[in-house]
C-alpha cells in the first residue's frame, strides 16, 4: 500500500515518495479556493521537510488569492488559537503530528481554529478533485507575511485559563520531553511563565526526532531517566505538533496514553460538574471517574473534529482522546497538550498531592490494542461477517464508528485503520485475562 | 477565434501570465525538473519586483528542495546579480523569476547553469526533456537540503564592478546622471553604483513595488519623463533600465531618447579604446556597431537572437565584449552577462574620459534610423510569414541564420518570431528616416496581408 492518505482530516503521505509539491501545491490552492480568500495562517512542526512543504503551501495559497501568514515553526494549537485571535480565514498546520518523521501531513483549519468537519472536509476534497482552482491576476496576488508570535498570545490564554498565582507558588520541579518538536518554542516557555524549574530534554528544534515522535511508555525512556536524575515533581512527553501529552510520575511510571484524559477528567470534574466528550475507543476509566463525580460521557467517533463539535453541542467541561490529547474549553475546543499541562499543575499547586497519588485514583484496567493484518479486499466483508454473528448472538453493537461491543465486564471495539490494510481491535476489561479472552473471541468472530 | 495562448515554454524559460497560464503547480514542476538536471546541487534563486514574485519563489523554493538541491536566496535582485553569485559561490546553477520587459501581468523562470550563463539551447532542450518525462527526482525528509538567505549580494556586485573599472577620472564637476529604474530590480543597487563611482544620481521611478511607471522595455518611447528629468536637472546623462536590470537605454545630455542600440555602440568604443579585440552583437544590432568596430581594425561576429547566443559566440570568438541592440551590454571581465550596471559604468567612464558632452561623442557616430515593431501572432503562422519573405526578397543578400534578415540597399530588415511572447518581431534599419519608415511599412504590410490583419 502507498503512504499516502488523502481524507476529511487532511492529506498525509511519505516524502520523497508520494507527498510531492505538486500534490502540496494542489491541495494549498484548494484550500484557498474553498476559504475564498483571505489571510490564511500557516505553521510547521520540525521535520526536515518543513520548509519544503511550506514553501509549496505558500505557493498554492498565493495563487489562489490568500495572503500566507508565516508563523514558522510553531505548535498546532498555537496556530489554531491565532487565526481566531488575528481574524484569519484559516490555517493550515504542516506536521504529521504522531507519525514518524519520513511523513509529513497538511491539516486544515477554518476560521474559528477548529478542523474542518467531515462534510467540510469533503467539500475541500470535491474542490480538490475537480482541479477548477481559484486563480488570482497580477494585481489581485498577495505575498507571504511573517506573523507576531502566536506563541505568546497562546501563553497569556493559557495564563488566564488556569490559576497562575497558586501554580507559581509551588515551584514545581518538572521533567519535559519535545521530541525535538515544535513544542520546544512553546512548553518551556509556557512551563517557566508558570514559575516551575524546568529540566528540559530534546528541546532543540533544529536536531532530528530522537525517538517515534508518539507519547507513549515505550518512547518515554529518558524522560523517566529524567524525572529520576532531576527528582522532577512531574515529567511530561509532547508529540511533534503539541497536540498529545503523556506523562511520567514522580515515582518514574511512564503512563498510558489511555490515563492522561483520565487524569484530566479526574482533576476537572470536582471542580466543574459536566459533561466529558470522548470517542468510543478511549477507556472505559472516564466513565467510572464520571460516574464518581457526577458527570456525564459523551462518545463520538474517532477524530478530533467531532470531539470539537461535539464538546461545543454539549457545552463540555472537557475534551479529549485516549491518544494523549486534551481540549479545556477555557483555552480551545481542541486538542492541546499545554493545556492538559496547566490543569494537571493546578492541581497538584492547589491540593499539594503528587502526580502518583492522584494515579492512584484511577480506576485500574486492562487495555490491549491489536491490529488485524488481513487481506486489503476483504476487510469489509469481514466486518459485515463480524457484525452479522453478533446480530445472530442477540448482542447489542454501537455502529458509531466500526462496531462496538460492551459487556457487564468490559467492551472491544473494531474498526478499518485509517492509515494501513488492517482492522483495528481494542479490547478493555477489569484484568488482563479477561481482556485476553474478549480478544480472542473478538479474533475468532470476524477470523471465521 | 481561440485567444492566443499566454504560455511560452522554450529554450529561454517559461514564461506565462499570472491567474492564468503560469499556476503554481507548472512552477513546481519546472524547478523539480531544474533540480534533477543540475543534480541535486547549490541553486541560487532571486526575483525582480513583480506582485507575483513572492509566489513563483515559493513554489520554486519547493520544487528545487524537493528534488534535493539547496536553495541559496538572494532576494530581490538584477538578473545579472544571480548569475554573478552563481559564480561567485560555485552553484550548480541559478534560477531567475522575472519577465524581464514584459508586462506586469507576466512572469518567468530563466534558469543559469554553473558557469553564470543562461543554460544554451542544448541544455536547455535536456531540461526540457525532463520536465516532459515527469520523472523527477525526490529526495526523503531526512535527506532535504535548507534554504540559505543570502545577504549582501547587491554590495558584492557594486564592488566587483568598481574593482575592475575604478572610480570615474575627475571631471571639473561630478557627472550627473537620472536613473529611471523602472521600479524595478535596479532601483536597489543602480543609485547606489553611480554614487560609488563618484557621480551624482537623481532616481526617478525608484520603488520596486511591482507596479510599472511606464513600459518595461526602455524603448525611446516610454522614456518621456526621463528625456524630461534629464533637462530639467542639467543632467550629463539619462540612464533607463528594465524591470530585471540586464538592459539599459541611454538618454543625451540633451534630453533625447538616442536609440538601444546606441547603449551598445558607446560601451564598445570605450572598451575597444583600451583593449583590442573581437566584438559580438546580435543579428538585430544597429549597423553603427560596424561602424565603430571597423574603427580599431576589430572583427564583429553576428550571432542568432538571445543572450545564451550571444554568449556562446563571445566565447568561442573570445570576445573581449558584445551584447545586443536592445541595450543589453556584455563585457565578460566582470560578468558574463546582459548586465545594465556594467554598462552604466563603462558609460561613465567613456563621457568622463572623452571630456565632452554625450551629444558631441554622439555626432562622431553615424546616425542610423532603426525601427522596431512587434505584431500580435500565432506561432503557427510564423514560418508561412518567413517563407512569404524568403520568396518576396529571393534576389537580395539573407541572413537566414534566425528568422530572416535581407540586406537592402541603404538598410535592413530582421523579422523573427519571439521566444518570450506570441508576437512576431520585426527589426528595421535605414540610413535616413524615410528608407527606414519605408522598409517597415512593405514588410509590416505583407505581414498584415498574411495575416489577414487589417492595415494600420
Amino acid at each position: 500500500m502507498k503512504p499516502l492518505k488523502i481524507g476529511i482530516t487532511g492529506i498525509r503521505g511519505v516524502v520523497g515518495e508520494t507527498f510531492t509539491p505538486e500534490l502540496i501545491v494542489g491541495f494549498a490552492q484548494a484550500f484557498g479556493t474553498y476559504l475564498n480568500g483571505g489571510p490564511i495562517l500557516v505553521c510547521r512542526d520540525t521535520r526536515p521537510s518543513g520548509p519544503m512543504v511550506h514553501a509549496a503551501v505558500c505557493a498554492g495559497l498565493l495563487a489562489a488569492g490568500c495572503e500566507a501568514v508565516d508563523l514558522g515553526i510553531c505548535p498546532t494549537p498555537s496556530m489554531q488559537l491565532a487565526v481566531s485571535h488575528l481574524g484569519a480565514e484559516g490555517g493550515i498546520a504542516i506536521t504529521a503530528g504522531h507519525n514518524p518523521a519520513p511523513w509529513n501531513a497538511l491539516k486544515f483549519v477554518r476560521n474559528d481554529g477548529l478542523y474542518l468537519n467531515s462534510s467540510q472536509g469533503e467539500e475541500l476534497l470535491d474542490i480538490y478533485h475537480q482541479g477548477e482552482f481559484d486563480k488570482v491576476t497580477w494585481d489581485k496576488i498577495k505575498s507571504t507575511l511573517e506573523s507576531e508570535d502566536a506563541i505568546e498570545h497562546h501563553i497569556d490564554v493559557l495564563s488566564r485559563a488556569f490559576d497562575l498565582d497558586v501554580i507559581r507558588s509551588r515551584h514545581l520541579r518538572v521533567a519535559v520531553d519535545c521530541c525535538n518538536g515544535a513544542c520546544t518554542r512553546l512548553i518551556p516557555r509556557w512551563l517557566a511563565a508558570a514559575g516551575c524549574e524546568v529540566l528540559a530534554v530534546n528541546d532543540d528544534p533544529s536536531l532530528p526526532f530522537p525517538h517515534s515522535p508518539e507519547p507513549k511508555p515505550e518512547t518515554m525512556a529518558q524522560l523517566r531517566a529524567v524525572v529520576k536524575a532531576g527528582r522532577a515533581d512531574i515529567g511530561f512527553s509532547l508529540d511533534a505538533d503539541g497536540e498529545r501529552l503523556g506523562i511520567v510520575t514522580d515515582h518514574e511510571e511512564p503512563l498510558s496514553e489511555e490515563l492522561t484524559l483520565a487524569l484530566a477528567a479526574e482533576i476537572r470534574l470536582p471542580v466543574r460538574r459536566g459533561t466529558i466528550v470522548t470517542n468510543i475507543s478511549t477507556t472505559s476509566a472516564i466513565d467510572r471517574i464520571a460516574a464518581r463525580h457526577g458527570g456525564a460521557v459523551v462518545r463520538t467517533p474517532v477524530g478530533q473534529a467531532y470531539i470539537s463539535e461535539f464538546m461545543i453541542e454539549h457545552e463540555a467541561v472537557l475534551g479529549g482522546e485516549g491518544s494523549g490529547g486534551i481540549a479545556v474549553p477555557e483555552v480551545h475546543y481542541t486538542h492541546d497538550a499545554a493545556a492538559g499541562i496547566g490543569l494537571i499543575l493546578e492541581r497538584l499547586a492547589k491540593t499539594g498531592e503528587t502526580i502518583s497519588q492522584l494515579r492512584a485514583c484511577l480506576p485500574t484496567l486492562t487495555m490491549i490494542k491489536h491490529n488485524l493484518k488481513v487481506d486489503p479486499n476483504r476487510i469489509y466483508s469481514l466486518l459485515h461477517n463480524f457484525r452479522t454473528r453478533i446480530d445472530r448472538e442477540q448482542l447489542e453493537a454501537d455502529l458509531t464508528d466500526g462496531i462496538k461491543v460492551t459487556f457487564p465486564d468490559g467492551w472491544i471495539h473494531a474498526r478499518v485503520s485509517n492509515t494501513e490494510s488492517m482492522i483495528r481491535l481494542i479490547v478493555e476489561a477489569e484484568d488482563p485475562a479477561r481482556a485476553q479472552n474478549l480478544l480472542d473471541w473478538t479474533r475468532d468472530r470476524i477470523r471465521n | 477565434m481561440r485567444a492566443i495562448p499566454t504560455l511560452k515554454i522554450s529554450i529561454s524559460g517559461v514564461r506565462g501570465v499570472i491567474g492564468d497560464s503560469l499556476s503554481p503547480i507548472l512552477l513546481t514542476r519546472f524547478a523539480q525538473a531544474f533540480g534533477t538536471f543540475v543534480g541535486s546541487g547549490s541553486i541560487v534563486i532571486g526575483r525582480d519586483p513583480r506582485t507575483s514574485g513572492e509566489m513563483v519563489k515559493q513554489a520554486v523554493i519547493a520544487g528545487l528542495l524537493s528534488s534535493g538541491c539547496k536553495v541559496i536566496d538572494v532576494g530581490m535582485c538584477p538578473v545579472p546579480t544571480v548569475q554573478l553569485i552563481v559564480r561567485q559561490r560555485g552553484a550548480q546553477g541559478g534560477l531567475a523569476i522575472t519577465a524581464s520587459h514584459n508586462p506586469a501581468e507576466w512572469n518567468a523562470l530563466k534558469f543559469i547553469g554553473p558557469d553564470g550563463l543562461f543554460l544554451s539551447s542544448g541544455s536547455a532542450r535536456e531540461m526540457l526533456d525532463i520536465y516532459h518525462q515527469g520523472e523527477y527526482t525526490k529526495v526523503a525528509g531526512a535527506e532535504m537540503r535548507t534554504v540559505e538567505i543570502a545577504t549582501g549580494a547587491i554590495d558584492l556586485h557594486i564592488r566587483t564592478i568598481l574593482d575592475a573599472v575604478g572610480t570615474l577620472p575627475s571631471t571639473p564637476k561630478p557627472l550627473r546622471v537620472v536613473l529611471d529604474a523602472c521600479n524595478g530590480a535596479g532601483s536597489i543597487v543602480g543609485p547606489k553604483l553611480i554614487t560609488a563611482l563618484g557621480a551624482e544620481v537623481i532616481s526617478i521611478n525608484d520603488q520596486p513595488n511591482g507596479q510599472f511607471p511606464r513600459p518595461a522595455e526602455p524603448l525611446p518611447e516610454n522614456l518621456g519623463d526621463l528625456c524630461a528629468a534629464v533637462k530639467k536637472h542639467g543632467a550629463d546623462v539619462g540612464f533607463a533600465q528594465d524591470m530585471d536590470a540586464d538592459r539599459l537605454a541611454v538618454v543625451s545630455n540633451e534630453g533625447e531618447a538616442i536609440g538601444e542600440d546606441y547603449t551598445l555602440v558607446l560601451a564598445v568604443s570605450y572598451v575597444l579604446g583600451k583593449e583590442r579585440g573581437p566584438v559580438v552583437a546580435n543579428l538585430s544590432t544597429s549597423n553603427a556597431l560596424d561602424f565603430v568596430v571597423n574603427r580599431f581594425g576589430c572583427p564583429l561576429y553576428r550571432s542568432k537572437i538571445g543572450e545564451a547566443n550571444v554568449t556562446d559566440l563571445m566565447k568561442r570568438e573570445a570576445a573581449v565584449i558584445g551584447g545586443e541592440g536592445n541595450g543589453g551590454v556584455i563585457y565578460p571581465r566582470i560578468n558574463f552577462a546582459r548586465d545594465s550596471l556594467v554598462g552604466m559604468a563603462l558609460i561613465l567612464h567613456f563621457i568622463a574620459e572623452q571630456g565632452r558632452s554625450l551629444s558631441q561623442i554622439l555626432s562622431s557616430f553615424p546616425r542610423l534610423y532603426i525601427i522596431k515593431e512587434k505584431l500580435l501572432c500565432p506561432s503557427n503562422k510564423i514560418a508561412g510569414i518567413l517563407k512569404l519573405l524568403r520568396k518576396t526578397y529571393g534576389d537580395s543578400e539573407m541572413d537566414l541564420t534566425d528568422g530572416i534578415k535581407v540586406l537592402l540597399p541603404e538598410g535592413w530588415f530582421h523579422v523573427r518570431g519571439s521566444n518570450t511572447e506570441p508576437f512576431i518581431r520585426v527589426s528595421v534599419e535605414g540610413e535616413s528616416r524615410e528608407r527606414a519608415r519605408q522598409i517597415s511599412d512593405s514588410i509590416l504590410g505583407l505581414i498584415r496581408t498574411h495575416l489577414a490583419l487589417p492595415a494600420s
